[in-house]
């Protein structure tokens, strides 16, 4: 084991060793960063290119705007996030910097109607709506030759909301629903919400012939999805109580208030 | 103003004005059950108000009996066996009448302001127009029409010639009589006569 620099001299000679490491370390640094700059650079104006060449059928072809989205989050590019938390500062989206905000300013805006038709119909569903039936009372608030809004719209909007907590796209059975509530499904009720697409409503003895549950666990699982919300009673059938999903009429309506 | 005694028999809903487009929610079974959430019941009650309010303004209906209302279509869904019960339905209107898109006539008593669901009146006044926005119509009629001034007939208000295309021809009397006493209250109108020939003097 050598011993090396025992002397005073020592310090000074190490302090010059990490001086030199840090240098080095900073020009590596420069360098790869210089790099990631040009290389940036040029992802970004051929994206630009690209999105401006195709910027009216971004928006206004759904199905156009669900690929460009797919492709950019393919290459790692979520169009949406604000990147203010990288250097360059401005808070701005990269769709917002390439198409002049519109494509970006249209999935906000759509997400400011989602939270507002969410609102107003979570007294009869209890924060719990269809992703089409969703769609479909936000396309109905629209004026009239706005352009159409796709379910991929609907569901990237529904993200950019993620920040706020609640909202959430849930797939139940073979449907999404929109999730306005913080309020998580049990594997018990997500199974009877299912189980209420087939007719739109189910029963304590539906769902003990189906799901092989006894009476008590129905009872239970139904008693929570009413305290919640999201079921209806009805009491006029000839035999046993009805619950009814409130999807079954939320889709349309004509309570204005709640579109406009 | 003791105008209860003449007042004609309340038209029934049934009456036959083209067919009234009943919303989604009346054919989703569950809405005819009182829901027992609280939120949810909120919620029905809502859409329950604004279908009796839409149905009320499409028939021209002024009035209504909870008790024959609750056979007609308004209440009662053949279609799919499904009906408001009467307790109910006076919930909704009470609930209207929080809001004042409702108002329930005690037998016998022509100032039915005071009353409300558990007082049990029968007959209920719907305003789809709030009395205060028929006056406005009234007022803007007599504005139009330069009558100012003159003295016009209760009768001449909703079933002259004159009044003919306006909203409020052929409108329940005792709903006009309360919109024309809120523009007496404001000194726009004067009212004077007997029972059956009242006249009214705008100012």
């Amino acid at each position: 084991m050598s011993r090396k620099g025992v002397g005073i001299a020592a310090f000074d000679r190490s302090r010059i060793t990490s001086r030199q490491f840090a240098s080095h370390g900073s020009s590596l640094r420069a360098t790869n960063a210089q790099a990631l700059e040009t290389q940036l650079a040029v992802f970004r104006s051929l994206l630009q290119q690209f999105a401006q060449t195709h910027a009216k059928d971004i928006r206004s072809d759904p199905s156009f705007r669900a690929q460009f989205a797919r492709m950019c989050s393919a290459i790692g590019v979520d169009p949406l996030a604000s990147s203010n938390n990288h250097s360059s500062g401005s808070g701005t989206s990269v769709w917002a910097q390439l198409l002049g905000k519109t494509v970006n300013d249209f999935y906000f805006e759509l997400a400011v109607r989602i939270v507002e038709v969410c609102g107003a119909t979570r007294g009869e569903n209890g924060g719990l709506i269809g992703l089409s039936e969703l769609r479909e009372r936000v396309s109905k608030g629209r004026m009239e030759g706005a352009d159409s809004i796709s379910d991929d719209d609907v569901r990237r909007a529904v993200e950019t909301l993620k920040p706020l907590g609640s909202y959430a796209v849930v797939t139940v059975g073979r449907k999404e629903y929109v999730r306005s509530v913080p309020r998580e499904l049990s594997t018990d009720q997500a199974a009877v919400v299912e189980a209420a697409q087939v007719l739109g409503y189910v029963s304590v003895g539906m769902l003990r012939d189906n799901l092989g549950w006894d009476e008590a666990r129905c009872k239970t699982v139904i008693d929570d999805l009413m305290a919640g919300g999201m079921l209806w009673v009805d009491k006029q059938t000839k035999g046993e109580w009805e619950y009814w999903s409130p999807g079954v009429m939320a889709d349309a309506g004509t309570d204005g208030e709640a579109g406009v | 103003m003791a105008t209860t005694t003449t007042s004609p028999p309340p038209p029934q809903p049934q009456s036959s004005s083209p067919s009234f487009p009943f919303p989604r929610e009346y054919f989703f079974p569950a809405f005819f059950t009182r829901q027992t959430n609280i939120t949810i019941h909120h919620a029905q009650l809502t859409k329950w108000s604004a279908l009796i309010l839409a149905y009320a303004r499409h028939h021209r209906l002024f009035r209504i009996t909870i008790s024959a209302a609750a056979e007609s279509d308004l209440f009662f869904n053949r279609g799919i066996d499904r009906r408001l019960s009467p307790p109910d339905i006076r919930e909704v209107l009470d609930f209207m009448r929080k809001d004042g898109r409702a108002e329930f006539l005690r037998p016998g008593d022509a100032d039915a302001s005071s009353s409300s669901a558990a007082d049990g009146g029968d007959v209920v006044f719907l305003y789809w127009r709030k009395p205060e926005e028929w006056a406005a119509l009234v007022e803007a009629f007599v504005e139009e029409t330069a009558q100012k001034g003159s003295v016009l007939t209760v009768y001449e208000l909703t079933e002259g010639e004159n009044t003919r295309g306006t909203e409020f021809h052929g409108m329940d009397n005792q709903v006009l009589m309360k919109a024309l006493n809120i523009l007496v209250k404001r000194g726009k109108a004067q009212i004077f006569g007997s029972e059956d020939s009242l006249g009214v003097k705008f100012f």
